[in-house]
């Protein structure tokens, strides 16, 4: 019994009372805490999972699109010309919104389509079949891209959390045990 | 005409028709790529490509070798000879060779075009263009302001000329999507160089007219096939498709009214030629429409050596080495890719 943690107090009922409630709202705030450390785990762990499954869809996506730019080339020709020359709007882009986890709001990116394919045409007269395959495997591969920069941007900000409500838990479990 | 070919032509293009013969004598064969499919880095397979005709091509590339460098080293090589066969050459082979290089003109031309129009530099664009299809004008594209200037100043002067007018009439070029120009451009071209060889007749226009109706024709259904779901409509695609060829002018007709594979497949049906072709899409190995239709021009290629005294065998060595050089860019990038399951997927050409 520290000399510090000591509450002065005058020995009444009242006061018996007060000290009760008092100590019943420390208990319930240290449960709330320890659901909220308990649910942010637990999101974390899943997004740990998903972060490491959509990596290893990554590396096959990649390696499939290589594979569709090669026979791409195979049938159409070099057509890298002119998809450089008319590159105007992105087709593809990307919102943010927040999300909410245990009362705490964090960021997370969501692609949408905007606009026509300029690039319909091109291939028309060779190479068209290989080129749709292409685009899709390209906008597969971006659409996983965009789902593992919102989880790897999710990590770091649930990681900080979930240290300070552990930290917050860890110290109130501390002076419950002691008083 | 017909004694004419045998008795005159060897004065003229005798010469250049041995070479030519021994160029494609050099062409890799079914071992050699049986070879080439075995290697497992693309320094293997530089290896095994000096022992062919290719020889030390590479031997001046720095490390790491990529495969976009064997490409452009192979097609500078094609490029050489070509250009050798064009220098030696006399009329009317020389005519036949500029109309072969009209294509990759019109390649070149229109990111040229395109280039100029957007202000960009044209420097780079150069280096990417097709070394046989390079005209003295290519350099002055980037002084024209306006398409029409551009025309007026410059196109005039080089053999696409008179592709340019037949679908120019009152459109400004700047108002036609640019897929679209390259396909009216190259339609025009091929009715061109179809009339110059029926019209030069004998061999030539035996061995020369069946390929160019075949290619007519593939375009056509290659135009159908991919305008599919795409923004294009019936009457502009009818407009691309060449005015000969066995489909001319019912099939073309039927084919502008389909709208999807199977009405397109019900067209082919009609042509002896073309059931058989359509029959081997899908299948086993999963082919394309494509890939039928390369395969039939390997063929169609082939034959053309069997006959003497024209100038097909230029037409047709030319074809046969681009589709070795795609051949070997296909196997190199499986190789350098580590995806080996499609690598067998290449066009076996002797």
């Amino acid at each position: 019994m520290s000399g510090k943690d000591r509450i002065e107090i005058f020995p009444s009922r009242m006061a018996q009372t007060i000290m009760k409630a008092r100590l019943k709202g420390a208990q319930t705030g240290r449960n709330l805490l320890k659901k909220k450390s308990d649910a942010l785990t637990l999101r974390f762990r899943q997004i740990l999972k998903k972060i490491i499954e959509t990596k290893m869809l990554m590396g096959e996506v990649m390696r499939e699109a290589a594979f569709s730019l090669a026979e791409a080339k195979f049938t159409a020709g070099d057509f890298s010309t002119t998809v450089i020359q008319n590159v105007n709007k992105a087709q593809v882009k990307i919102r943010a919104k927040k999300d909410n986890v245990a009362g705490v709001t964090l960021p997370v990116f969501e692609h949408y389509h905007e606009g026509t394919d300029s690039y319909e045409l091109t291939g028309l007269a060779r190479g068209g079949e290989q080129l749709a395959k292409l685009k899709r495997n390209y906008a597969k591969a971006v659409e996983l891209l965009v789902e593992l920069a919102s989880l790897q941007s999710l990590f770091p900000g649930l990681n900080v959390l979930l240290l300070i409500s552990s930290q917050s838990w860890m110290r109130e479990s501390e002076k419950s045990s002691i008083g | 005409m017909l004694e004419g070919a045998e008795l005159y032509f060897n004065v003229d293009h005798g010469y250049l028709e041995g070479l030519v013969r021994g160029c494609k004598a050099s062409l890799l064969t079914q071992q050699d790529y049986i070879n080439l499919v075995q290697c497992e880095t693309l320094e293997d397979l530089k290896i095994h490509l000096q022992t062919t005709d290719y020889g030390n091509f590479l031997a001046n590339q720095t490390n790491p070798l990529t495969v976009s460098k064997i490409d452009t080293e192979m097609r500078k090589r094609l490029c050489g000879e070509f250009e050798y066969f064009r220098n030696h050459s006399l009329e009317p082979l020389s005519t036949f060779l500029t109309y072969m290089t009209c294509s990759y003109m019109i390649d070149n031309v229109i990111p040229l075009m395109n280039g100029a129009l957007q202000k960009k530099s044209v420097k780079e664009i150069l280096g990417k263009c097709h070394p046989l299809g390079r005209f003295t004008e290519m350099e002055a594209v980037n002084i024209a302001e306006t398409p029409s200037d551009l025309f007026n100043a410059i196109l005039i002067e080089t053999p696409l000329a008179p592709f340019f007018q037949d679908c120019m009439s009152e459109n400004a070029l700047n108002e036609l999507n640019i897929e679209l120009l390259r396909n009216k451009l190259y339609k025009s071209y091929l009715e061109a160089f179809y009339k110059f060889c029926k019209n030069h007749g004998d061999v030539t226009a035996e061995v020369m007219c069946p390929i160019l109706e075949f290619e007519a024709d593939r375009r056509a259904f290659i135009i159908t096939l991919n305008s599919f779901g795409t923004e294009l409509s019936k009457e502009d695609r009818e407009t691309l498709y060449p005015t000969f060829g066995k489909l001319y002018p019912e099939g073309l007709r039927l084919l502008a009214q389909a709208e999807d594979f199977d009405q397109m497949k019900n067209v082919a049906d009609h042509y002896g030629v073309y059931k058989p072709l359509f029959e081997a899409v899908g299948g086993s190995g999963g082919k394309t429409l494509e890939d039928v239709f390369y395969e039939r021009e390997v063929q169609m290629n082939v034959l053309a050596f069997n006959r003497q005294f024209h100038y097909g065998v230029f037409y047709a060595y030319v074809k046969l080495k681009e589709q070795e050089i795609r051949n070997i860019a296909w196997i190199a990038e499986c190789i350098s890719q580590r995806h080996r399951t499609k690598i067998n997927s290449y066009i076996p050409i002797l």
